[in-house]
């Protein structure tokens, strides 16, 4: 999602943190506390001479670390975040973007009939809605349950139903399919692509119950061999039981029936008293990794080491693969791929009737064709909590009910740091300054004309807060723009009480109306623009530098018209964007707050009446528009 | 022909604030309750005259159980709440369905603070609130779409299509293809820009 200029983002400073070393990152969250009182006069580009005289000292040991935000440089793309992303963590005091938290699930729930499914379920029966909620497999619509029946009137609707598409008309009619009842529709789906429906599953089963049951007084194999031809008796009893006419089974209960197989299995050929992978933990259990080593360590010299005395010594008995089609043996059929070549090559098949990638990825391995594509159940979606990584304190954490748009917890960054705001100062016909362009479209500014741009930040803290901005003179990239902050320190007034924003919502928009303020004439350093109850704007000027390779590039700035456009939008073209005027803004706040429960900061800054002093620094990146490629 | 300017501006500004552009084309305005503050931009259509008719009395045992309810509510086609925007040359068309063979219209009710994107064609069932309608999008016949809820440029919410809160939509058919971040919706940020948006309209 790119945004419309003039855009605002913040860069999280977990960017500068990359390694999870213990060592660094307790370093790094002394810096942001650290840094900004001193921000190096680079980018301190205040008209205050004696404070730029008092960082000059410290400029050296700060250099190499503190380096100017480059907006464009590959990394910072992982860093910048538009505001109302990034969350706050008050245990750190620091900006948590979403690389440093950690996400756990709250519920479960189906986005499209918006029901809650337990967890549990959700590992029984995946991910996906068991109620009638299912997509289109052409195209990913929702389906919607209708009637074939040309009902009228009050007459109750009877089936059969289908599930259609609204989007491409698609309907399970077109693969045959229809429905008695409207509800349930997942297990009824369920019935008819499963061919063998629960009764058969059953009996299958069964048929590799017995079937263990013979063999069991086999099981202890002592060779390979021996395996071998038990398994070609078991074949020959179990060919004729599984000849009489079972139908192919689909794939789900393809996959019970191997998974039943493959646990008996484990079951019959564990030898050791304390293996216990037939039970319930399965092969995730420490058991299977025993029953795995002994394999191994038995047939090794190993074996001694691990006690191997103790046992006779016996090669461990084979597990064998499914033989039967109740087991969930499938013969690949002799022509089954010639079969479908030729239906690809066949005319009523044709492009139209093949199932695309993007289809095929989410049916079956076996679905080629349009005709073999069965409606998905939806996907279920998340409601997630949010920590931070660090301290493990919890950020966000939304209520359960999937239709509440609540949230029990929630520090979002924009509680606490200034909500940015961009405006171009729109010239007044009064302005002495006749020299300024018109400044509405964003998209094209004229490069080499100075603009006056209108930064507004708001206060959502209960405390008023002092902010220090700072910029490069020049941006840093080929296109150099010259920004000054005419008054780059400030304060802001306090979110002071709800009832003060709901009494003055009435007279607000009078006093921070655009033309009032431009009635107080032109931008002055060292004055604040505008000021309001928990806000503050400043004006930002801004030289929008010339684009490499344009006309106005070198000599004096002179428009050169006899340049080629084309070579122009080549260049322009050549690097990406480049065009793109980001302003890299150094903003650091410091207020005082009161002191809670918090041992490291009272020392610090601890003030008699138990307030403590914060502060937070953070680069942020405002977007002001495109630079026109020449004059 | 666009009428020629009044010196009166732009804007319609009702009494319980609503913005209405004389350029726009409003039609039923007795089925339609704008909930106040609420921006409608010139060349937009707003269809209230296509709200669910009293009856259809094809067969005289259905009248009576059809007409019951119907007297008692009066037919509201379309109802907006407050400082949601529409823009220039969006629709607002109250969502339609065949039912039991009958097709009939039922209302389109739009949140507060949704701003509806320029060209957009809106037929959903609902439109929550904070709800953003991308430029150029289409919302489908029946659709739900839920509090700050996302739709993006160009997208086509297939009708019946329910979009979660928090969701972004997009493509055609649309998908969900992401989330909002949590501070969606404050005021004055991202999604909490309505307010904003009503105080600067007219004001050229």
């Amino acid at each position: 999602m790119s945004r419309p200029f003039p855009y605002t983002y913040i860069s999280c400073p977990c960017a500068d943190t990359p390694v999870p070393d213990p060592a660094r990152k307790r370093r790094s969250r002394e810096s942001p506390q650290k840094s900004p009182q001193k921000p190096p006069p680079e980018r301190a580009n205040t008209d205050q001479d004696k404070k730029l005289s008092a960082k000059e000292e410290e400029q050296g040991e700060d250099e190499d670390e503190e380096q100017t935000f480059d907006p464009r440089s590959p990394r910072s793309n992982f860093s910048l975040y538009p505001p109302e992303q990034l969350l706050y963590c008050e245990e750190c005091h620091q900006i948590k973007c979403p690389r440093c938290i950690t996400e756990e699930i709250v519920s479960w729930y189906c986005p499209s009939c918006l029901f809650e499914t337990p967890s549990s379920m959700v590992r029984s029966d995946g991910n996906r809605c068991g109620r009638n909620c299912f997509n289109c497999p052409v195209c990913t619509a929702p389906l919607a349950v209708s009637t074939i029946e040309n009902a009228t009137g009050n007459a109750p609707q009877q089936g059969p139903w289908v599930l259609s598409c609204g989007y491409c008309l698609w309907t399970t009619l077109d693969i045959g399919i229809k429905f008695d009842k409207p509800t349930n529709i997942r297990s009824q789906l369920q019935k008819m692509t499963d061919s063998t429906p629960p009764a058969a599953l059953d009996r299958s089963r069964q048929a590799s119950r017995t079937f263990e049951d013979l063999k069991h007084p086999l099981s202890s194999y002592a060779s390979i061999d021996e395996q071998s031809n038990a398994r070609e008796r078991d074949g020959e009893q179990a060919a004729p039981k599984e000849d009489q006419g079972a139908p192919p089974m689909g794939m789900d209960a393809r996959f019970a029936a191997l998974k039943n197989f493959y646990r008996t299995q484990i079951s019959e050929t564990s030898n050791s008293p304390n293996d216990h992978l037939s039970s319930e933990f399965g092969f995730s259990s420490p058991g299977a990794l025993n029953r795995l080593m002994s394999l191994y360590a038995s047939s090794s010299r190993l074996s001694g080491l691990y006690g191997g005395s103790k046992k006779p010594k016996s090669k461990p008995p084979v597990m064998r693969e499914a033989l039967t089609a109740s087991e969930g043996l499938q013969v690949a059929s002799e022509n089954s791929e010639t079969d479908m070549i030729a239906r690809l090559q066949s005319p009523e098949c044709g492009w139209d009737g093949m199932a695309s990638i993007d289809q095929r990825a989410t049916q079956s391995p076996d679905a080629r064709f349009i005709d073999d594509l069965l409606p998905l159940p939806v996907l279920l979606r998340t409601k997630r909590a949010k920590r931070c990584k660090s301290c493990k304190h919890i950020l966000v954490k939304p209520e359960s009910k999937p239709q509440s748009t609540r949230f029990r917890i929630r520090l979002i960054a924009l509680s606490y740091i200034p909500l940015p705001t961009l405006r171009p100062l729109a010239p007044s016909s009064s302005s002495a300054l006749p020299a300024m362009a018109p400044t509405s479209d964003l998209n094209s500014l004229p490069p080499l004309r100075p603009i006056h741009i209108l930064l507004t930040l708001k206060n959502h803290m209960f405390d008023p807060v002092r902010i220090t901005l700072a910029t490069p003179p020049v941006t840093p990239g080929r296109v150099a723009t010259k920004v000054t902050v005419l008054s780059p320190q400030f304060e802001i007034g306090a979110n002071s009480d709800v009832w003060d924003e709901a009494l003055q919502g009435a007279s607000a928009p009078l006093t921070s109306d655009s033309r009032s303020a431009a009635l107080r004439g032109v931008p002055e350093a060292g004055k604040v623009w505008d000021k309001g109850r928990n806000w503050t704007t400043v004006v930002l000027e801004v030289v929008p530098g010339t684009l490499p390779g344009s006309s106005a590039e070198g000599g004096d700035g002179n428009p050169n018209t006899e340049t080629n456009d084309e070579d122009v939008l080549a260049v322009a073209a050549s690097r990406q964007d480049e065009d793109v005027l980001e302003i890299p803004v150094f903003v650091h706040m410091d207020w005082d707050a009161d002191a809670q429960l918090d041992q490291q900061n009272v020392g610090k800054g601890s003030k008699p009446d138990d307030k403590v002093t914060r502060e937070l620094a953070y680069w942020m990146v405002l977007g002001v528009g495109r630079i026109q490629p020449s004059l | 022909m666009p009428p020629p300017k009044t010196a009166k501006g732009e804007y319609i500004e009702t009494d319980t604030g609503n913005k209405i552009s004389r350029r726009s084309q409003i039609h039923g305005t007795q089925h339609i309750i704008l909930g106040g503050k609420t921006v409608i931009q010139a060349e937009a259509v707003i269809r209230g005259d296509l709200f669910r008719t009293a009856t259809l009395p094809t067969d005289p045992n259905n009248a009576s159980a059809a007409a019951a309810p119907n007297p008692s509510t009066p037919s509201v086609a379309i109802t907006v709440g407050r400082y949601s925007y529409i823009s220039k040359s969006a629709i607002l068309r109250p969502p339609s369905r065949l039912h039991r063979g009958i097709h009939s219209f039922y209302p389109l009710k739009i949140g507060d603070h949704v701003f509806v994107g320029e060209g957009a064609v809106v037929e959903a069932a609902s439109l929550g609130n904070h709800v953003h309608v991308g430029k150029g999008a289409a919302v489908g016949s029946m659709a739900i779409i839920k509090d700050y809820a996302y739709v993006l440029d160009g997208a086509v919410v297939p009708p019946g299509m329910v979009v979660p809160s928090w969701c972004i939509v997009g493509g055609r058919p649309a998908r969900i293809v992401g989330e909002v971040g949590e501070g969606y919706g404050v005021e004055g940020a991202e999604g909490g820009m309505a307010r904003e948006r009503y105080r600067v309209v007219g004001r050229t």
